[in-house]
């Protein structure tokens, strides 16, 4: 007797459908055997399947069980296949028939329930593209896959259940199916910018950053706010639209980093990886290439703290994901193409002690040791960064007068609302162009999007001869200058906005010469 | 005192794998033809064919069913004994192995019993 349960397969972000194939031989010796080149993980789910099914009350079939997985050229990773061949086993023994066009995945505990996977919101996905009405999986993982009004989404509990329902005897109430446009959650940021004391035009910055989607490296001595500054940035940073949402529960459904028992990502994400994270750990990749940090920042900010302290290799590799708002990892086992729209939020010390330039401390560091310190960030990824701005350190004897000021500073909420303006203005601005936002244009876009007056091009031109501007931070300092316009809701770039956009600069490798 | 018991189960066993086989029609060439790699229950022919039959017999269910007990190690061990045997009196003919697997009561009588074909690939 042949069933054929249909599953499916995660290579990457990409779904492949997969036919469980259970044949139960009326002769032959008894055996459970698994072909299709399955992995450990999958080889071991016999051991799982037999005692699920034994200690759900029924007795597992003295039967020469084959298992095939179709197609069988492609490598099947993961335990989801547990509940596909479970359901293939029962359905010899309790007579049910398989409703059509279903998915099946699942793995399963070892008393029969079971348990949440990865990926599920992928398979969701691939089950609306082609047309399959019928989803079964755990009901952990079940608000994940519920997301589409064409598909019965039914969590599962236990293995009985799922024989009760299939023979009819007691059906599973499938979940509702849930609105994306639902009005996506209010971000908590760690820090409210109205905590922050002093550092106006570091606020400043960050506004502009978040306004453009620009990214931002911020300087300055130990305790000045920098990393304070950085986490405050998810609280300005205008809310995930329905399809950005969805862009980034894909590549958190396939990492497991979707919560049991949740749904799709309504926050942008915020990733701060520690400076001794690898390239593999950032970029992605791996055996089977798997997301990595920059990934799973996709539309959100990835803050590098320290951002020297980072190995010059790992620091390099994010060069061209930069620039291109994706990464191609290729592996020897598969290829993928993780998406990689993120903010990058650096922050980093003038020097190797902290004090360069501080009002009160002097600095221990020698002119070379800086120099040193300094060619760790290289030339073409400092180009790459459009805002730099230096956050001096506080007076500490005006705090507590500030303190009491700071009811009166600007809240995050507000700084958020003129952020959103910013960026609806752009979104109107690239209704035709694949980009989002003032950061992603490329030369093109500049062209057609930026006119300069005579006035701001002259001052542009003098600029770049006197600060010796590259070619790419000339396009920089209009991209910076356009999101400062757009804060001001102003059609023209005038020429206080590009004095203003002037002053982000990088000057981080000029001093030294 | 056990091993006696055990002993005299396997040999109950064989004797009704035997009978059995007779009766489907299978000639009993050999019995306990020993290997240096293991002990061949039951040696038969039929249709000009070998069949080497291992017999396992179990009192009850308490250490689980007799085809449980016939794993990879075991199966490895009668094809290499065949191997043997086929080498040893230079059969060209087909062959293959077997098992009879039964399941006895406290009284010794049968409460299961199942012959499978073709147990080794």
């Amino acid at each position: 007797m042949l069933i054929k349960i249909p599953s499916a397969l995660n290579i990457g972000l990409k779904t492949l459908g997969v036919d469980v194939e259970v044949n139960i031989a009326s002769r032959g010796m008894p055996s459970f055997d698994i072909v299709g080149l399955a992995s450990k993980a999958v080889d071991e789910s016999k051991e799982r399947v037999r005692t699920a099914i034994g200690n759900s009350g029924i007795s597992f079939p003295s039967k020469k069980i084959t298992v095939n997985l179709a197609p069988a050229d492609v490598p099947k990773e993961g335990s989801f296949y547990d509940l596909p061949m479970a359901v293939g086993i029962l359905s010899s023994i309790v007579q049910f028939k398989i409703p059509e066009s279903s998915l099946f995945f699942g793995e399963l505990s070892l008393d029969g329930s079971l348990r949440r996977i990865r990926g599920v919101f992928l398979m969701a996905i691939f089950a609306k593209e082609s047309g399959i009405k019928n989803i079964f999986v755990s009901k952990q993982s079940a608000n994940e896959a519920a997301l589409f009004k064409e598909i019965k989404v039914y969590p599962v509990e236990r293995l009985s259940q799922i024989v009760a329902h299939l023979g009819g005897k007691q059906l599973i109430r499938p979940v509702e199916c849930q609105e994306i446009e639902l009005e996506l959650e209010k971000r908590t940021a760690e820090f409210d910018m109205s905590e922050i004391l002093g550092q106006e035009q570091a606020k400043r910055a960050v506004e502009i950053a978040a306004a453009g989607g620009h990214n931002i490296i911020m300087i300055g001595s130990p305790g000045s706010g920098k990393t304070m500054l950085a986490r405050a940035i998810p609280g300005i940073l205008p809310s995930l639209n329905k399809e950005e949402s969805l862009e980034v529960t894909k590549i958190y459904s396939v990492t497991g980093n979707i919560p049991s028992g949740g749904s799709i990502i309504r926050n942008r994400p915020f990733r701060s990886p520690h400076h001794s994270t690898s390239l593999v750990g950032l970029v992605g990749g791996g055996d089977k290439p798997h997301p990595g940090e920059i990934s799973l920042a996709h539309r959100g900010v990835l803050f590098l703290d320290e951002f020297n302290e980072f190995p010059r290799s790992v620091l390099e590799s994010l060069r061209q994901p930069l620039e291109d708002g994706h990464v191609s990892i290729t592996r020897a086992g598969g290829r993928a193409k993780y998406p990689a729209e993120f903010m990058l939020v650096a922050s980093a010390n003038p020097c190797p002690c902290g004090y360069l330039n501080h009002p009160t401390k002097s600095c221990a560091c020698t002119p070379r040791e800086i120099r040193n310190y300094r060619k760790r960030i290289s030339g073409p990824l400092m180009d790459r960064i459009d805002l730099y701005v230096e956050v001096p350190s506080v007076d500490t004897r005006n705090l507590s007068q500030d303190k009491r000021a700071s009811k009166f500073l600007e809240t995050s909420a507000t700084i958020k609302k003129r952020v959103e303006k910013a960026r609806s203005l752009q979104k109107n601005r690239f209704q035709e162009e694949p980009i989002h936002c003032n950061a992603e244009m490329k030369n093109s876009h500049i062209k057609k999007h930026c006119f300069l007056s005579p006035a701001v091009e002259g001052l542009l031109s003098k600029a770049g001869s006197s600060f010796q501007l590259s070619a790419r931070s000339y396009f920089k300092m209009i991209k910076v200058a356009r999101t400062i316009a757009d804060l001001e809701n102003s059609k023209e770039i005038e020429p206080t906005h590009m004095a203003e956009a002037l002053q982000y600069r990088s000057h981080f490798h000029d001093e030294l010469n | 005192m056990e091993k006696k018991f055990n002993l005299k189960t396997g040999r109950l066993g064989e004797d009704m794998a035997k009978k059995f086989l007779r009766e489907e029609g299978y000639q009993i060439i050999s019995r306990n033809f020993k290997t240096r790699y293991s002990e061949i229950d039951l040696i038969a022919k039929k249709d000009n064919s070998l069949v080497f039959v291992e017999v396992k017999t179990r009192v009850g269910n308490n250490f689980g069913s007799p085809e449980e007990a016939i794993n990879k190690r075991k199966r490895n061990r009668l094809k290499r004994a065949a191997q043997a045997f086929v080498a040893f009196h230079h059969w060209e003919g087909p062959f293959r192995i077997d098992a009879v697997c039964i399941v006895l009561n406290k009284e010794g009588e049968i409460s299961q019993f199942r012959h499978h074909e073709n147990i080794v690939k």
